[in-house]
């Protein structure tokens, strides 16, 4: 039933559905063991008339053209009205997407995939995916170099980590003269409008002033001039909402950074909502990440989409506050941004009870936690910032919870543990953050772009240390976690959806795998790994 | 008597030899000789005392400042407008209109150009060009950081253009910027492309002598800076000479040509009426048609100066080798004529090809020591102290601020005698000022290489060759105390050693002069890196040549040296 339903809605929402041709099979196989709803979701961001239409469905344009906020946001979470058949209305039916289709020759990979030969091509699944596959690191290698030098060559054009290294060291060494020096070249470098090393001189400049009188005295650090680099764009917290909204949807439309983690973990999340019980459970997800909603509405559809009545009788989604852990980049949000009442909206719109609840920290979950209830926690890039204790406290406390899974995503980076060595693996995360982002934007500036790019500046900021994936797997057996796989099919669709994005990202795993991490030009970006209580434990 | 030289149409094809006339009776008198009175101490007045000297743009100063840790502290108080542009965009990546744009070719902050900001906007300055030379060496050169770093020093001075009223320092980052850009794009170091950039620069040159000639005019007349080291070699040239009829001098690197209109006049000016010696100048000249065409025009205005005073004169030039190399065998020698090797390397000349490879210079003094030179006369800028063993990293940074350092000195000292605005300061500084800048950044590159032997000065080289010190008189250094005195107060000379004398701008050295006597020709010498060429100097050819030169008349055509 579901996979009919999905099917037809899908040829309204997306009548290009060239997914489906694409992998016949892949649909036959998956609508068998409950994956079909992953398909969909994946399908629909998968649109060869435009990624930016994927997510026409979120906005109407009457709507979002007023300016309260609550209705705009509702309006983007209600369900996809039918719409018209051809492309261009449904790009006009989202005004606050202004992006250009996805193939431009400036993505000769990603073009190159959408050929007609390739649509045309009836060949089997696993051919394309082959082929693909073989694709990818060239598609990368042709605006990055190849896979492997990548790194190397990149380096010399990568200007703004050659200055702020160094002044990072001078700072942290307490050599106030060199740093001065290198303040005065930052100061006349930076730009928070210009391109990625421009900004990313903007950015570092902003986190080694504030730093100054930390790593060398108020004393020594008044002596240094640091020229302004206040960011002129607020954060996350200062945004305004609707830009804030607009702005979360945009980056999902045009880059992975976010959306690739949040789709493995809705996949892995409906996966364990259907697993086992002959009686669908009612599903709590409990949500410590920094979607600010946008993750959900997907995971909603794609749990009435699951076959033979597992789809769970009731959804519970408990939203873990900015006070639930430390403050992380991402994780804050405007005053007046609310996404509860909209996604409530949505959800009963395609008859799925759902409710909402807010928790302020952690230790309140237990009150909103239901014995017999599928328990998820999903844990996203909320901890990046914190220290080592609190990261241990938290997860000793989502241990407590005793839940049947959780989803850990953090970005994978880890300095040398000396405060010089933190900063220059934070940069580096920022710059790839920076790079792939004007890739994503298409090098054009805007301020949806600077809003993201302000609020991922204040990831240089901050004392405590990165982690590694491997560090983070450890900190996990050593909570009480035993890794899980992901299944094959939730990687191959991460991967479908991969391809839409420039053709410089790419995924390390391939087919079933315990941890799938996100790169971009060859370089670790972020992981997603999931994790269930030991059975020692 | 008249003296004139054949003006050879299309010099061009020289092809290495230069034929110059000296010979009587020719009404023909260049027409632009009479415009340059090049006359020894001519009446100069002291500029320095109708320029009050401001502290505030005191550019030595504010490089000292950025150097030294201590100025720090205290500092912090300027305020932040230093830094008002911080919404200044670069070049690509930002769509039109949806951002503060900044056009890049126009200057990104309004108030750059007004006054009052020089200090602050000096420091911005000298931080960006000591970040560009280092990102241009050391471990972690980076091209690509040096080409932002350049883009922003241009935006940053490119509103100077014809309009005067720039700070002093801005001026100067200007010129710095360019000899920047050159070491990156590579048109000075030495090879095919800078071969090519060498001789396009000369040829462009040629079309503006007139200025050239002009602002060194005014060079000369604002600042002690050529007449410093004319003089002084002139005068160790002529006690050495003393009594000789015939004086033969070897100059590396003539330039324009000036110092010798100068030593003319000294030696018509006998007090004695003894009739003055003749003198034959060898011009050396360098590879590329330009270079050689330069010369003879230097050598022609001599004649015609010559003869308009009436000093027996006779003008030839030998080329260097290929490789920049001196060889010995293609200088005309006569018997009889006493040799003198003149070597001045600080001419602010625009004739002057940037560049010098330190081989050239040594194969020079070697090769003129084979020929039984008298005197050597040296004047080069002052390499201040010995460096420290610095690791090969900061070699060319610490070289660049070095220069930086000394030509900010410079810049002081003309703003002390040229007022800024005006125009023929700009010449000066365009036409002879930015060369030489390009020349001293191109060479402290370039001596990264490993090619560190000239650094401590040619002196020094020959002090460690052989060559003996030759004191200076008493009524040297009396010349050129007087001659500074006509001048602004801030320039100093100091007597670091017997046969040297140091020219500086207050506290900083500028350049020094010294006299050095070859070591005596029975001694075969032979220098580690066998510079000195041997001493039979005639291969079979040369040495019929140089028979058959024995008996000519000076004053008749002389064609110099056909490179062997």
């Amino acid at each position: 039933m579901s996979m009919h339903i999905s099917s037809s809605k899908l040829a309204c929402m997306k009548p290009m559905s060239c997914h489906e041709q694409e992998h016949p099979e892949l649909a036959a196989a998956t609508s068998n063991n409950g994956f079909d709803w992953l398909e969909d979701s994946i399908s629909f961001l998968t649109a060869d008339v435009d990624i930016a239409s994927g997510y026409g469905w979120w906005s109407n344009p009457a709507e979002a053209q007023q300016d309260d906020i609550g209705s705009v946001v509702a309006q983007t979470l209600s369900p996809p009205a039918p719409l018209p058949t051809t492309s261009s209305p449904l790009a006009h039916a989202s005004p606050s997407i202004a992006s250009p289709p996805v193939s431009s020759p400036s993505e000769p990979s990603s073009k190159k995939r959408k050929s007609p030969a390739h649509k045309a091509s009836n060949s089997s699944v696993s051919n394309q995916r082959r082929r693909a596959e073989q694709d990818r690191p060239g598609g990368g290698g042709k605006k990055s170099g190849s896979k492997g030098g990548g790194a190397g060559s990149d380096r010399d054009t990568r200007w703004a980590e050659q200055l702020l290294n160094p002044c990072a060291a001078a700072v942290e060494a307490g050599n106030l003269s060199r740093a001065q020096h290198l303040f005065y070249v930052l100061g006349e470098l930076a730009s928070f409008s210009g391109d990625a090393n421009h900004r990313l001189a903007a950015h570092g400049l902003h986190a080694l002033a504030r730093r100054l009188p930390a790593a060398v005295g108020t004393a020594a650090a008044a002596s240094v001039r640091v020229p302004p680099c206040e960011c002129p764009t607020p954060a996350f917290a200062g945004a305004e909402p609707r830009l804030f909204r607009a702005s979360l949807i945009k980056f999902h439309e045009v880059s992975p950074w976010f959306a690739l983690p949040n789709a493995l973990a809705n996949a892995a999340i409906a996966q364990a909502a259907a697993r086992g019980a002959t009686d669908a459970r009612p599903l709590h997800v409990v949500d410590l990440g920094v979607s600010h909603g946008v993750q959900w509405p997907t995971l909603l559809e794609s749990l009435t989409r699951l076959p033979g009545g597992r789809a769970p009788p009731s959804v519970r989604l408990t939203v873990g506050g900015p006070a639930a852990t430390p403050p992380a980049p991402f994780s804050a949000s405007p005053q007046g941004y609310d996404f509860s009442p909209h996604l409530l909206r949505y959800a009963k719109s395609i008859n799925l009870q759902l409710a909402i609840s807010r928790a302020a920290s952690l230790d309140s979950v237990h009150g909103f936690a239901t014995p017999g209830d599928a328990l998820v926690v999903c844990l996203q890039f909320r901890l990046g910032h914190a220290t080592a204790d609190v990261r241990t406290d938290i997860l000793s406390k989502v241990r407590g919870l005793n839940p049947e899974l959780v989803v850990l995503s953090e970005l994978d980076a880890g300095g040398d543990g000396t405060a010089a060595g933190e900063f220059t693996a934070r940069l580096e995360l920022l710059w790839r953050f920076l790079e792939s982002t004007s890739a994503a934007f298409k090098g054009r500036d805007g301020e949806e772009r600077r809003l993201l790019e302000a609020e991922a500046g204040t990831s240089v900021t901050g004392d405590a240390a990165g982690e590694g994936r491997d560090a983070w797997r450890e900190r996990m057996a050593a909570a009480g976690f035993e890794e899980a796989a992901f299944g094959g099919e939730a990687v191959e669709s991460a991967k479908s959806l991969l391809r839409k994005y420039d053709g410089g990202w790419e995924m390390s795993a391939s087919g079933a795998a315990g941890v799938v991490a996100l790169r971009w030009k060859g370089q670790p970006v972020s992981f997603c790994s999931l994790w269930r209580p030991a059975c020692s434990g | 008597m008249d003296v004139t030289m054949d003006d050879v149409p299309g010099d061009l094809d020289f092809s290495g030899c230069s034929s110059t006339t000296t010979s009587s009776s020719s009404p023909s008198l260049d027409d632009g000789m009479g415009m340059y009175a090049w006359s020894g101490l001519s009446p100069v007045a002291d500029w320095g005392s109708f320029c009050p000297d401001d502290g505030g743009q005191d550019l030595h100063g504010l490089i000292e400042s950025m150097l030294c840790d201590d100025t720090l502290v205290g500092a912090a108080d300027l305020h932040p407008a230093m830094f008002p542009d911080e919404a200044y965009c670069c070049s690509n990546g930002s769509a039109p209109g949806s951002t503060t744009t900044t056009n890049p070719g126009t200057p990104v902050n309004d108030g750059d150009a007004a006054q009052g900001d020089g200090p602050e906007k000096g420091l911005r300055l000298l931080h960006l060009l000591m970040a560009a030379a280092e990102a241009l060496s050391g471990p972690h050169k980076s091209r690509e950081l040096a080409r932002v770093i350049l883009v922003r020093l241009k935006q940053m001075v490119s509103h100077i253009g014809d309009n005067a009223a720039v700070s002093n320092m801005e001026r100067l980052a200007a010129h710095f910027t360019d000899a920047l850009q050159g070491l990156l794009d590579g048109s000075h170091p030495v090879g095919g492309a800078g071969r090519q950039a060498a001789a396009a620069a000369a040829a462009s040159h040629r079309q503006h002598t007139g200025d050239v000639l002009t602002a060194f005019q005014m060079l000369q007349d604002m600042s002690p800076y050529m007449k410093f080291g004319h003089f002084t070699a002139n005068q160790a040239i002529l006690e050495a000479v003393a009594g000789d009829r015939r004086v033969h001098v070897v100059d590396y690197d003539i330039a324009e040509g000036v110092q010798w209109a100068s030593l003319m006049q000294a030696m018509i000016s006998r007090p004695d009426s003894v009739p003055p010696p003749h003198l034959r100048i060898t011009a050396v000249s360098r590879g590329g048609g330009g270079g050689a065409r330069a010369v003879q025009e230097a050598g022609r205005r001599l004649a015609a100066f010559a003869a308009s005073i009436g000093q027996p004169f006779s003008f030839g030039q030998c080329r260097l080798d290929s490789d920049e190399r001196f060889r010995p065998a293609t200088v005309r020698m006569v018997k009889g004529e006493t040799l003198v090797a003149n070597c001045v390397l600080n001419q602010a000349a625009a004739t002057t090809t940037v560049r010098r490879p330190t081989g050239s210079v040594a194969s020079f003094l070697a090769g003129m020591a084979t020929l039984g030179a008298k005197v050597v006369t040296a004047v080069e800028e002052d390499q201040g102290e010995p460096e420290k063993d610095e690791e090969e990293a900061g070699g060319f940074v610490a070289r660049f601020m070095e220069e930086l350092h000394r030509y900010s000195a410079v810049w002081d000292s003309l703003e002390a005698g040229f007022p800024t605005q005006s125009r023929v300061r700009g010449l000066v500084e365009r036409a002879i000022l930015a060369p030489n800048i390009a020349g001293a950044v191109s060479r402290a590159y370039r001596a990264v290489d490993g090619d560190g032997e000239a650094r401590a000065g040619w002196g020094e080289w020959m002090r460690g060759n052989g060559f003996r010190a030759v004191p200076l008189s008493c009524f040297n250094h009396s010349q050129a105390r007087l001659l500074l005195g006509l001048f602004n107060d801030g320039y100093t000379m100091e007597e670091t050693s017997p046969n040297k004398i140091v020219l500086g701008w207050k506290a900083r050295r500028l350049l020094s002069a010294s006299v050095w006597a070859p070591p005596p020709l029975s001694v075969p010498s032979s220098p580690a890196e066998g510079a000195f060429q041997p001493v039979g100097i005639a291969p079979a050819s040369g040495g019929v040549g140089r028979m058959e030169f024995d008996y000519i008349d000076s004053f008749l055509v002389e064609p110099a040296y056909a490179l062997v």
